[in-house]
């Protein structure tokens, strides 16, 4: 019972303190910049990821070494929030990175250590690893949404 | 709690009020805890940009040299790819430098890497920099220390003791309870005393931080709630921490002993609010100390010697004026107190004080103690003790030498006050010192150690003057000038096996116990300074002093005698050697080929009629 009021205080006084924040500051400059980062580091991932999973010419390095880096750079963006969603936020961007380094060793071994080269069964491969990481970066979006509209409602 | 079953098994099987308490130490310990990783997350934060500033340098160095097209041997143009790249990067900007490959670069490709290479070193420079400052960085260092600390305090599975403030007191109290074997937690607010820590060479290890005893959430790091936790004292030269350290070892765990310093009347009483804290006041104990020895010196030569703990030399037995006038300099807590004590015996005394305080119908001189005017004022040469009892140590010890000078008969006592002054002190040689650390220090080991010890000295001095004298010659002629272990002796089933059916005969008396186990004609060399039945004591027993299952003794005597009676107390067949004089074969096959023998009950001299 004494749970239930403490938690009910609580919220009225975020509710209290997000209202003049709301009327104090209108845009933060920390949270663009890191929606503009999780946002780009899905959207670079879906464009490497969107085409026929097996065709090559269809499916850009640079795109994948871009994605590598803009979620990395998201990842670092990440460290630090203490709270529940932040935490979240973090283990989503950490498997996003992994899949994503994952694919660009694959994709760097088809081409200098395999003999075959980039074929089919390999770009499949790299493609499958980075529609996994895209997974885990269209969660971290969802995220980002979930906070800003709960935040908007007070 | 490591085990989840026995967590669980608490929860269940617990009080009520039990848990409540249990959760309140464990929230103001997660506060605590909070408050370290808290420091964690903003060092991480402070990461953030030198890791996105080498994270870009790199991926733009790289991206650079896959874009600029280079040239094979045959001079055909040929294009990186990332990994050439990535790699050709990653040993440019550690400055390892293997070269130019898989070609030479053709020099639009120099231009980007010299680029890079700046950026790269500045990148570097710049994250490894930060990283280093943030590892040099105070707060940072005390998160971590805290961590450290409350990971070792939470690992402890013996009973151990928390101390907070870790002065001089804290120090020799450290030292005594680490010969006992021991364990303690220490608190401190100067990180030079925790720092110190490591110099003094403890057997044990000693988890101590540096922090404020005075907020409840250090405590509960420091093991209040911690199931080990015997005792709390609280010996910061600050009243009111130690009464916020026995209030909140009241409130969080107001089972657990709590042993606070205190040197005004006030604050003991505020402490006393608190449960039953028992609190030692240096100035009160050394009044009474002093009262004891102008009344029973060989009783307080007994209550000192026993009380340094082991090792300690055996003090000189003073002989204080029991009549006459004495002289008190200095009318603080020790003056008063001290005056107190010793109109109380009868006497008569003069207080010398420079300020105007409000001394009621007494002798009063006002005026400064070191002035050779207001001494001679004093008439120092038909007085018969002076007590030098100032706050500064210059001025009691040119008290004491102004003293001596006019009249050498005087009855000198002194306090000092820093550690420093020591060696001028005992270069004085004046006949009672006050060192408030050392007094706490002993009082608190007396009450720690053994309780048994503590409930004999507190016995002690009613038996009078003749009786310690005697005990004194007695310890003397055992141990030599140095005493020697004092240690707790429990005649239960558990402890000593095989005296059950010896204690049970109604016959056990303790001069059968204390012999050689090798020889029962000789004595075992050690003494029993007291037995306890049922709360009641009885002190010095003599050899006839008959024993029942349960007593608890106190024993003092050489480590080999302690040895001794734990073998005889332990293994099988010894005591029953002692008591009848036969030896009880320890071997099965000796056991079966020798006959028989009586059991313990039978008189002696029937197993002596026996053919061995």
């Amino acid at each position: 019972m004494r749970f239930v009021r403490f938690e009910a205080r609580k919220c009225r006084r975020r509710a209290k303190i997000s209202d003049r924040r709301r009327r104090e500051v209108h845009v933060n400059l920390e949270k663009v910049v890191f929606g503009f980062f999780v946002l780009l580091a899905a959207t670079l991932n879906f464009g490497f990821f969107i085409g026929d999973i097996d065709d090559p010419a269809l499916h850009n390095p640079y795109e994948l070494f871009a994605a590598v880096v803009v979620n990395l750079i998201a990842t670092v963006l990440k460290f630090g929030d203490r709270t529940q969603i932040g935490a979240v936020h973090l283990a989503t961007s950490l498997v996003a990175d992994l899949q994503l380094i994952g694919a660009a060793l694959l994709f760097g071994y088809a081409t200098y250590v395999s003999s075959v080269g980039m074929n089919e069964s390999w770009t499949a491969s790299v493609v499958s690893l980075s529609g996994g990481a895209l997974l885990a970066n269209i969660v971290s979006v969802v995220l980002l949404v979930v906070e800003t509209v709960s935040f908007h409602r007070g | 709690m490591g085990n989840p079953l026995l967590a669980f098994w608490k929860t269940i099987f617990s009080t009520d009020d039990d848990r409540r308490i249990r959760r309140a130490t464990f929230r103001v310990a997660a506060h605590s805890a909070a408050q370290a990783s808290a420091t964690i997350f903003l060092i991480l934060r402070r990461m953030r940009v030198p890791l996105i500033v080498l994270i870009v340098i790199f991926s733009v160095s790289v991206l650079g040299l896959t874009v600029i097209p280079g040239q094979d041997l045959d001079g055909d143009p040929v294009r990186m790819g990332f990994f050439d790249a990535f790699y050709i990067m990653s040993y440019t900007a550690t400055t390892i430098g293997f070269g130019e490959i898989p070609y030479p670069f053709t020099y639009n490709q120099r231009m980007w890497v010299t680029i890079s290479i700046y950026l790269s070193v500045i990148g570097w420079a710049y994250a490894i920099g930060s990283l280093l400052a943030l590892l040099q960085d105070r707060a940072f260092r005390s998160a971590l220390a805290l961590q450290h600390f409350s990971r070792k305090v939470s690992r402890l599975r013996e009973p151990f003791l928390l101390i907070a403030g870790y002065g001089r007191t804290g120090e020799l109290l450290g030292h005594s309870f680490d010969a006992l074997g021991k364990r303690f937690v220490v608190l401190d607010r100067d990180h030079e005393r925790i720092d110190g820590l490591e110099l003094d060479s403890y057997h044990a290890d000693v988890p101590g931080l540096t922090a404020d005893a005075r907020d409840p959430g250090h405590l509960a790091v420091a093991g209040l709630g911690h199931t080990c936790c015997e005792a709390v004292l609280a010996l910061t030269d600050d009243e009111e921490a130690n009464l916020a350290i026995v209030m909140a070892a009241a409130l969080l765990r107001p089972e657990l002993p709590v042993i606070a310093r205190v040197t005004s009347r006030t604050i003991a009483e505020r402490m006393q609010a608190f449960g039953n804290p028992s609190t030692v006041d240096p100035f009160d104990r050394f009044g009474d100390h002093l009262r004891l020895a102008l009344r029973a010196p060989a009783s307080y030569q007994l209550l000192t010697w026993l009380e340094s703990g082991p090792g300690a030399a055996l003090p000189e037995r003073g002989s204080p004026p029991r009549d006459g006038r004495w002289i008190v300099c200095g009318y603080g807590r020790l003056g008063r107190e001290l005056t107190i004590d010793l109109r109380a015996e009868g006497l008569d005394v003069t207080v010398i004080e420079s300020g105007s305080p409000d001394v009621d119908d007494a002798d009063l001189l006002v005026g400064d103690g070191s002035d050779p005017w207001v001494l001679a004022q004093a008439d120092l040469d038909r007085a018969v003790g002076l007590v030098a009892g100032t706050d500064n140590d210059t001025t009691n010890l040119s008290l004491v030498a102004a003293a001596r000078r006019s009249n050498p008969e005087l009855f000198l006592a002194a306090r000092q006050n820093r550690a420093a002054s020591a060696p001028l002190f005992a270069a004085m040689d004046v006949d009672a010192l006050l060192v408030p650390t050392e007094v706490i220090a002993h009082e608190v080991y007396a009450q720690l150690s053994t309780p048994l010890l503590w409930r004999f000295l507190r016995e002690m001095p009613a038996m009078g003057d003749d009786w310690a004298a005697q005990i004194v010659d007695r310890l003397k002629g055992l141990c030599g000038a140095r005493l020697q272990a004092l240690w707790k002796v429990r005649l239960t089933p558990r402890d000593a096996p095989t005296t059950a059916t010896w204690l049970a005969s109604g016959e056990a008396s303790l001069g059968q116990l204390l012999r050689n186990p090798e020889n029962r004609e000789e004595p075992l060399h050690a003494i029993v300074l007291l037995v306890m039945r049922d709360r009641d004591v009885t002190l010095a027993p003599d050899d006839d002093f008959l024993l029942r299952p349960g007593d608890e003794l106190l024993v003092a005597g050489w480590g080999a005698a302690r040895r001794a009676l734990d073998t005889i107390l332990l293994v099988p067949g010894i005591l029953e050697y002692l008591v009848t004089g036969y030896r009880v074969p320890s071997s099965w096959l000796w056991r079966k080929l020798r006959p028989a023998h009586q059991p313990l009950r039978r008189p002696p001299d029937a197993v002596l009629d026996r053919p061995a």
